[in-house]
């Protein structure tokens, strides 16, 4: 490709060249021509006299050099008055009109540069045309010459340049190789592994820092896909080791019928537990496929809210607390109502959970830009900030030395499954923990 | 009751073959789809129970098979949470749907609801033991004393006798009830019941509202117990 550009411009350079030097070796003959010609015609136009004359012609004699490069004509009615040896040649110079001409000389290969002029008449001699002719083969030969060189400097001026492009092709792309290997090594055994972007060219630098943002976000979806597959596994570790444990212990020695019994039950209890986790967790595979909730319904927000409050009824008066409903309540969003009702349940029960330091826990709906929000506040604990986001992560617990147990806190899937519900439906969650009120919740899009 | 059971998870079919004889029902077993499909459609059930996965024949082919000639009340059973093998079996002429893990009480529970499908009306008067129900005036007393009941309350009584005798899950509770119909993981039954049962339970002798721990709750009169 280079290369190609180059033996182009280069063509193009050459010819301009050699039509530069050529129009100057016309334009220095011509020169020769002229200055020749004058002095010539100084003596001449005062020779008037065939004695005169005669001296006018040996001086014509040794101007002319032995090689015929230079040639002086002289053409005349008048034998005595003319010069030229050859009388084919006078005829051929005879034709010849004032100016510069080219003719081609009997015997000759290629035709002589001539500038004629005419003298007028002088005492005896009648007016004479004089010509000066100049052999064109030395100025022929010199372009020749350099067309060859100038071939022969292109040729050589193509292949440096060629070999210039690949070897800075090669240089330039070194650093290109090296992100290449430097990628190739990179695998789940190395999660940490990024390009190399401090040494790179500016060209390259974003390359590299894009490609590493992009690895970046994989390894924690990696990071949080392998948490949550230990969180899993002890999640199922600990009913499953309460199962089995119960179970030997029980069958090592005989047992009264209600101690088996008990151990049955407390045994469904665990395996009660199993079957939340399993249920749930398969809610969530689906949510994660992709899985959009269908047949939704346009409902009164406000309506389904209250009958998941009612749910609660009992608990919030246990409790000694007050769910409010503010807001938009005529908002109306298309929903899945279970799913919604599903949502709305997991939030109230984690304000129920996380209420400290008051009574009053609020469900804030709000008309919004392309839907409606609800949002669950409950006064408690501030929350970190680093934290907020990451609370509708699977297992994922504030405090990590907090193992909250048994039916009435749920296993850690609570805000996981509002969030599943929530892309379900194609809306987001979002989370607040502001002058000691926590916020949760999400929007339906409409 | 008269129901077939098609599973060939020999633990399952055995659990499922114990628990619904000791209920009362006829039962038999196929353990393939082929056995299935010709006990299904040679002999007169109440109620087919048929897993979605199958050896020879899966539940689908035995359904659409089914359905060519009869229509017999069928649940159907799925180890996959796909909405499409739902859509698919509802399609096929599937009357219900469980997705495995499924607790017995809610397959006992779903076996119920399609057999009553259609009977005469329920009678509107209620009575356990010494407790009785007007459900057309909402109202509920016991030996005579009259037991003040919030909406909800009452709700969750009228629920628990008109299956008198018969174990319900917290999970079908709060469904009954509440109109939850999923796993939600939160002590309002719980809380709910205590509070019916220091109102129809608590100024009396006998106990009528039982915990069947693992499993849930039933309202009905034991002779031996005594609170």
């Amino acid at each position: 490709m280079f290369a190609l550009v180059a033996v182009v411009a280069f063509t193009l350079i050459g010819a301009a060249l050699y039509a530069v030097l050529h129009r100057e070796l016309v334009r220095q003959q011509m020169d020769v021509l002229s200055t020749t010609s004058g002095e010539m015609m100084f003596s001449l136009t005062r020779m008037g006299t065939a004695e005169r004359w005669a001296r006018g012609m040996a001086k014509m004699d040794t101007l002319t050099p032995a090689d015929g490069s230079l040639r002086f004509w002289v053409v005349s009615p008048d034998p005595h008055f003319s010069y030229g040896k050859d009388a084919a040649e006078l005829a051929s110079i005879a034709e010849l009109d004032d100016g510069y001409d080219e003719v081609l000389l009997p015997g000759r290969e290629r035709p002589m540069r001539t500038f004629a002029r005419t003298v007028d008449a002088l005492e005896q001699r009648p007016a004479v045309k004089f010509v000066v002719g100049i052999a064109t083969e030395p100025y022929l030969h010199t372009l020749h010459t350099f067309v060859i060189a100038l071939a022969a400097l292109l040729l050589a001026a193509v292949l440096v340049i060629m070999l210039l492009c690949q070897w800075m092709a090669s240089v330039g792309l070194r650093p290109l190789k090296r992100l290449s290997s430097e990628a190739q090594q990179i695998s789940p055994a190395h999660p940490t592994q990024r390009l190399q972007a401090a040494s790179l060219p500016v060209e390259l630098d974003d390359l590299a820092h894009t490609f590493n943002g992009a690895l970046d976000r994989l390894q924690s979806a990696y990071t949080q896909l392998e948490a949550f597959n230990a969180d899993v596994a002890h999640e199922l570790r600990t009913p499953l080791t309460n199962l089995i444990g119960q179970t030997q212990v029980a069958l090592a020695r005989p047992r009264g019928v209600q101690e088996l019994e008990e151990t049955l039950q407390s045994n469904l209890e665990e395996l009660d537990r199993l079957r939340a986790i399993v249920n749930d967790m398969l809610f969530l595979a689906r949510a994660d496929r992709g899985e959009a909730a269908t047949g939704l319904v346009n409902t009164v927000v406000a309506d389904e809210v209250d009958k998941t409050i009612e749910f609660f009824e009992f608990v919030l008066d246990d409790l000694g607390l007050t769910v409010a409903v503010e807001g938009d309540i005529d908002a109306v969003a298309p929903m899945d109502r279970a799913l919604f009702r599903r949502a709305v349940t997991n939030l109230l029960q984690n304000a129920i959970q996380h209420t400290r330091g008051g009574t009053r826990i609020v469900v804030r709906l709000e008309r919004q830009e392309g839907g409606v929000s609800v949002a669950i506040s409950n006064p408690g604990d501030p929350i970190d900030a680093a934290h907020l986001p990451r609370l509708f992560d699977r297992f994922y617990r504030v405090d990590a030395a907090r193992n909250d147990q048994g039916a009435a806190h749920g296993h850690g899937l609570g805000l996981a499954i509002v969030k599943a519900v929530a892309s379900m439906h194609g809306g987001r969650v979002f989370a607040v923990s502001a002058d000691g009120n926590t916020a949760i919740g999400f929007n339906l899009p409409r | 009751m008269k129901i077939l059971i098609v599973e060939d998870e020999a633990k399952t079919a055995d659990y499922l073959h114990k628990g619904l004889t000791e209920q009362g029902c006829a039962v038999d077993v196929a353990n393939n789809g082929i056995d299935g499909r010709h006990l299904a459609t040679e002999l007169d059930y109440d109620v087919i129970v048929l897993d979605a996965m199958l050896p020879g024949m899966d539940g689908f082919e035995v359904l659409r098979a089914l359905r060519k000639t009869r229509q017999t009340p069928v649940i159907m059973l799925t180890a996959r949470d796909g909405l499409d093998d739902r859509i698919k079996g509802l399609q096929d002429g599937a009357d219900d749907y469980l997705v495995k893990p499924f607790s017995f009480l809610e397959l006992l529970a779903r076996l119920q609801a399609l057999t009553r499908r259609g009977r005469t009306q329920e009678p509107m008067q209620l009575r356990i033991g010494d407790l009785q129900i007007d459900l057309a005036s909402r109202k509920a007393q016991r030996g005579g004393v009259r037991i003040d009941l919030t909406a909800k309350e009452f709700a969750l009584l009228a629920v628990l006798a008109r299956r008198k005798g018969e174990i319900l899950s917290k999970t079908a509770i709060a469904e009954l009830v509440w109109d939850m119909n999923f796993d939600s993981n939160v002590n309002v039954v719980e809380v709910a019941i205590k509070r019916l049962r220091a109102k129809i339970d608590g100024p009396f002798a006998t106990r009528l509202l039982h915990t069947i721990r693992g499993m849930g709750y039933v309202l009905e009169q034991r002779e031996s117990e005594t609170a």
